[in-house]
């Protein structure tokens, strides 16, 4: 009975994680208490806690020690609108600090269904393995006969095997196996928890594959006050004209045309910010030529995914707006059947396309300017612009690390690195930039600056303000303090949003309050919108230690490209701007309230409830 | 005459990406395109982007933007992703 009153006591979260050493083939069932779930939330706030806590941020990133966090939020699994979201937390082998690379689909919503707010893995398994989750029942099984296969021969093998059709699967396919820096973990087919080499550490534990199916209900702690509060939710995400409207019907692509004609849509390797040919790679190009439906992930209203078709590979998903841009713009590449396929491509080997795309821009820049030369490729197709034939080449041998795919496969700022001219690189913290040329969106500028993963869009998306005008308008060159404030409330957010387990595209149509209704109405608390956002700040500010615990040196690496700083934007609206990020950072730090030299001071930190890990 | 780029849900209405009218400005372009296409007013009843040269117009004069000959008019109904 003290059992059944101990199950239910938290709402929301479990209250439980899953913790497999694949060294040792241990499985443990690991409780935390509500006190911890209400300073952390859950998922990347309870992630980023449990690596503070536990693990040396010097780690090698690819050694055993390093540990991989699998976890879904306390909304996950829940009906609340696009409650099926997880993060993968780690050390990144690609920057070398944290990274949370978040993804949709299924996988995440079903773990939860089994009864876990996540799983830590630790160790490596000496031979390759997946972890097999049905409830209580957890075993560490032999994948040798899936090493080397592709990711949908692997989950199709894993469904074989079990003979489950409810089984959800999250893997990595031949890049993680081979420890390409930006390898990604996928799940339902086409998913990616794509950024900064998450599918990397997997693959350097030995491990290819967690299946999971659960039959548990998530429990809601007032259910009736919840299902009310989600059904005004998703009326106002149905009524919204983006995620009600724009984004079902064109997909995340409908942006192609939007950034392009705003000026900052990068093109090869961000040497402009207008393409001439955008049209073409565009969501209403996408839907008018190929696309037969929508594929919305768990429990979403919105629906953004999209499922084409091709003469050549049959039927597919995606590409989302950033694949379209990095296999298509950045290497002035205009021809969408291939763009798809590639992207098709990068999902079966399990690569994060927008470091695919920003590495072999890297490499086309490098040719163009004389630093790689004909001899160096042989036969392999030469890096021009435009040139389809590179994508199926070096997409595959740097997959497999064969031939010059073993120089991309350690990404686009090692490559320039070794030619002695990283400046060619346009990435923060070695991740590969995506798809907004920061000299026409000053704010997001500083939000790749200052970003705990490094070049990264997502989790400080000031596109909003600036381009799109949610919640209102900002002037993209205006660089006040409102701008720098509202930039850290969207990275204090999207932490926030992250953590709960919900969509980053909820914010087309929800305000932080919304959250908070969700929120409490699920966990039964009491919190106030403050509150959340405090521990939005908290796991922003936690992860920025570990940054700093990791080596992490502001004055070197919260920066960007020489070219957004020094090169003035060519032509198009933003002709002879660049990124005043200068101007902005002393700012940025002060108004985080953290040192002139970017560290976060004791005071801060206790105020935070953080001292411990400074 | 002022080059109009329409895109996304606006280009089955006109049935073309790219118009030419006359107008003085940004407001009296929409008067004409919404009493010349039956809906495009209905579809930017719920916000829209418009920007001229490239410059949101949220940030020139609104709707009181002067255009002259050589402009181009970008137009968006509400639309946006990430």
């Amino acid at each position: 009975m003290s059992i059944f009153i101990l199950a239910i006591s938290m709402y929301g979260n479990w209250g439980k994680f899953l913790r497999v050493n694949l060294s040792n083939g241990e499985v443990k069932v690991e409780e935390y208490n509500e006190e911890l779930a209400k300073k952390w939330l859950g998922s990347r706030g309870l992630a980023i806690y449990f690596l503070l806590k536990e693990m040396d941020p010097t780690v090698d990133p690819l050694s055993p020690e390093n540990k991989l966090i699998i976890t879904p939020g306390p909304l996950s699994g829940t009906s609340a609108p696009t409650g099926g979201r997880y993060n993968v937390i780690t050390k990144s082998p690609h920057t070398g600090f944290i990274t949370m690379a978040n993804s949709g689909g299924y996988f995440g919503a079903e773990l939860k269904f089994a009864g876990y707010d996540g799983i830590i893995v630790e160790g490596k398994a000496e031979k390759p393995v997946y972890i097999y989750i049905k409830d209580e029942n957890v075993e560490i099984r032999d994948a040798s006969h899936l090493w080397g296969k592709l990711v949908s021969e692997t989950e199709e093998a894993i469904r074989k095997e079990i003979g489950s059709k409810k089984l959800r699967i999250a893997l990595i396919g031949p890049a993680g196996e081979n420890l390409v820096k930006f390898a990604a973990v996928m799940n339902d087919g086409h998913r990616a928890a794509g950024r900064a080499g998450v599918g990397a550490v997997m693959g350097s534990k030995n491990l290819k594959a967690i299946a999971v199916e659960g039959s548990k209900t998530v429990p809601i702690a007032d259910k009736q006050k919840f299902m009310l509060t989600i059904r005004e939710k998703i009326n106002k995400l149905r009524n919204d004209p983006v995620a009600g409207g724009g984004l079902p019907k064109y997909g995340t692509a409908v942006l192609v045309n939007i950034i392009n004609e705003n000026g900052l849509y990068p093109t090869r390797n961000f040497q402009t910010g207008v393409y001439e040919h955008a049209y073409e790679q565009s969501g209403e190009a996408m839907a008018a030529k190929y696309l037969i439906r929508n594929q919305p992930c768990y429990a979403c209203p919105i629906g953004c995914g999209r499922v084409n078709k091709l003469p050549t590979i049959g039927v597919t998903e995606g590409p989302e707006y950033e694949s379209t841009w990095a296999l298509g713009a950045n290497l002035g590449i205009n021809d969408l059947a291939s763009i798809i396929e590639a992207n098709h491509l990068c999902d079966e080997l399990g690569l994060d396309t927008i470091s695919t795309g920003g590495t072999l821009a890297t490499a086309m820049e490098l040719y163009e300017k004389g630093f790689i030369k004909d001899e160096d490729l042989g036969e392999a197709p030469p890096f021009r612009w435009g040139n389809t034939e590179v994508l199926h080449y070096y997409i595959t041998k740097l997959a497999k690390r064969e031939g010059f795919g073993d120089k991309l496969a350690e990404g686009g700022y090692r490559l320039a690195e070794s030619y002695g001219h990283p400046e060619y690189s346009m990435s923060v913290k070695k991740l590969e930039l995506p798809a907004y040329d920061p000299r026409g969106a000053e704010g997001h500028g500083l939000g790749y600056a200052t970003n705990n993963r490094g070049g990264c869009h997502i989790k400080n998306y000031m596109i909003s303000p600036e381009i799109l005008g949610y919640p209102y308008k900002m002037d993209p060159h205006d660089i006040s303090d409102d701008k720098v404030k509202m930039l850290i409330i969207f990275q204090d957010l999207s932490a926030l949003i992250d953590a709960a387990g919900l969509c980053l595209f909820t914010t087309f149509g929800l305000g932080a309050d919304d959250y908070r209704d969700m929120l409490n109405a699920a966990l039964g608390w009491d919190f106030s919108t403050e509150d959340y956002l405090k521990i939005g700040e908290r796991i922003w500010n936690a992860e920025r230690l570990f940054n700093l615990k990791a080596g992490l040196d502001p004055a070197k690496d919260d920066t960007l490209p020489k070219r957004f700083l020094e090169e003035p934007m060519p032509e198009g609206p933003n002709k002879g701007y660049v990124v005043r990020l200068k101007e902005m950072l002393p700012r940025y730090y002060a108004l985080r309230g953290w040192t002139e030299d970017g560290k976060v001071p004791p005071e801060k930190a206790k105020e935070l409830g953080i001292e411990e890990f400074v | 005459m002022v080059k109009v780029k329409v895109f996304a849900t606006l280009i089955k209405l006109t049935g073309r990406k790219i118009l030419e009218v006359p107008a003085g400005s940004v407001g009296e372009l929409l008067e004409k395109l919404y009493s010349t296409y039956p809906g495009f007013e209905e579809e930017l009843k719920r916000g829209f982007m418009i920007l001229v040269n490239g410059r949101n117009i949220e940030h020139l004069q609104g709707l009181q933007t002067p255009l002259r000959e050589e402009d181009i008019v970008s137009i968006f109904p509400p639309a946006g992703g990430g």
